[in-house]
């Protein structure tokens, strides 16, 4: 923006429409924003589980009976898994050109949220 | 077209909510609503709808000149998405009998639907879109075979209407730095041209982390194209040639 420009500039985001792709491609680096911070959670997990036999099966009973542990995780997967296919649909595109004219981008976008959706449905019955 | 000289039956009556702002008079932009009466037993385009609605607020401000999608002033923000009045069709945007109609998003705005295009033009002058050549003129022509000629379609049809580059929010958010989808356009365009010979020079004002690589490949740009362009793939194209480049 110009400095020193006191006009208005029209850009209330709620106004503009956003296409399917932009939809995929913001969640992406909003699920890419997540992912980074849940991490600690994740390797303390991790590092928990590798610690002794005690500190796994401790860990194992303390995520058997905390459901705010297991809607956490259950997030992370479901984040992960779209932060992971929407980048795959990336590299494709920057690779291979795959997905660069308008209805293939939108195709590409849908698949990808159709196969987050059914791993989400996966997750719920693997987790609970 | 006066609306008075259409017989009754085949009028109605539709809102088109605009956005205001008068330097001399608003500290802020407002929207207003106006009632337009357009006939039914047609469709007309959304300019011909503004034109009505100036009829009744003669101060309404935009831009048009051609009014058949070649000049490219027209570009506003039309529900919410980009295009060009004259060419988009009212019945295809109007929704409830209601139309919404802001200036193209990111610019400074001048006057009502007018935007300030400097910061556009700025971006545009800087891919220098026009060939550059080193070799001696030949005596009548540089010219070009037919399949080299054909490289360049779908690039030199653009208008400079601005409405894929204000659609863009890498353009938005730095507008200054990111060249913006209509630009990296015609830098592919000057880029695949086989007569210039300022390839490398072009390439190398291209390899920072803005002026190009800030397309995430959203493609907000092909989808409000109003000549049905593909910005995204000729920066996917300059990106594969810095990259082949680089490998030589």
């Amino acid at each position: 923006m110009i400095e020193n420009d006191n006009r208005p500039v029209n850009l209330n985001l709620l106004t503009i429409n956003l296409p399917i792709i932009g939809v995929s491609s913001i969640l992406h680096r909003i699920s890419g924003v997540a992912i980074f911070f849940s991490f600690p959670l994740v390797v303390w997990m991790l590092s928990i589980s590798l610690k002794s036999e005690e500190s796994y099966s401790l860990l194992s009973s303390l995520f058997q009976s905390s459901t705010i542990l297991k809607i956490m995780i259950y997030l992370f997967l479901v984040g992960f898994s779209y932060h992971l296919l929407a980048g795959f649909k990336k590299l494709l595109s920057d690779a291979f050109g795959i997905g660069e004219t308008l209805a293939s981008g939108r195709i590409l976008s849908w698949i990808v949220f159709g196969a987050t959706f059914f791993m989400a449905v996966l997750f719920i019955f693997y987790i609970f | 077209m006066s609306a008075a000289a259409i017989p009754v039956a085949q009028i109605k009556t539709i809102t088109m909510s605009i956005y205001r702002y008068d330097p001399t008079l608003d500290k802020k932009p407002y929207m207003q609503d106006i009632i337009v009466e357009v006939p039914t037993d047609k469709d007309i385009m959304v300019l011909d709808a503004l034109h009505l609605a100036k009829a009744q607020e003669p101060s309404l401000s935009y831009r048009r000149s051609c009014r058949e999608g070649v000049c490219g002033s027209d570009g506003m923000n039309i529900n919410g998405k980009n295009g060009l009045a004259c060419v988009t069709p009212l019945s295809e945007v109007i929704k409830r009998n209601k139309i919404t109609l802001r200036p193209m998003p990111g610019l400074p705005v001048v006057r009502d639907l007018i935007v300030d295009m400097k910061q556009f033009y700025d971006q545009l002058e800087k891919v220098r879109p026009y060939l550059i050549t080193k070799s001696d003129s030949p005596d009548i022509e540089r010219t070009q075979s037919p399949e080299d000629r054909e490289q360049l379609d779908g690039l030199y049809e653009c208008i400079l209407c601005g409405c894929c580059s204000t659609s863009c929010p890498s353009f938005w958010w730095n507008p200054d730095k990111f060249l913006g989808p209509a630009a990296l356009l015609q830098s592919w365009r000057f880029i695949a041209d086989t007569r210039d010979e300022a390839t490398d020079e072009r390439l190398d004002d291209l390899e920072d982390a803005f002026s190009l690589y800030r397309c995430h490949g959203i493609m907000n740009c092909v989808s409000v194209c109003p000549k049905g362009l593909n910005p995204t793939e000729a920066i996917s194209n300059i990106r594969n040639k810095l990259l082949t480049r680089k490998k030589a």
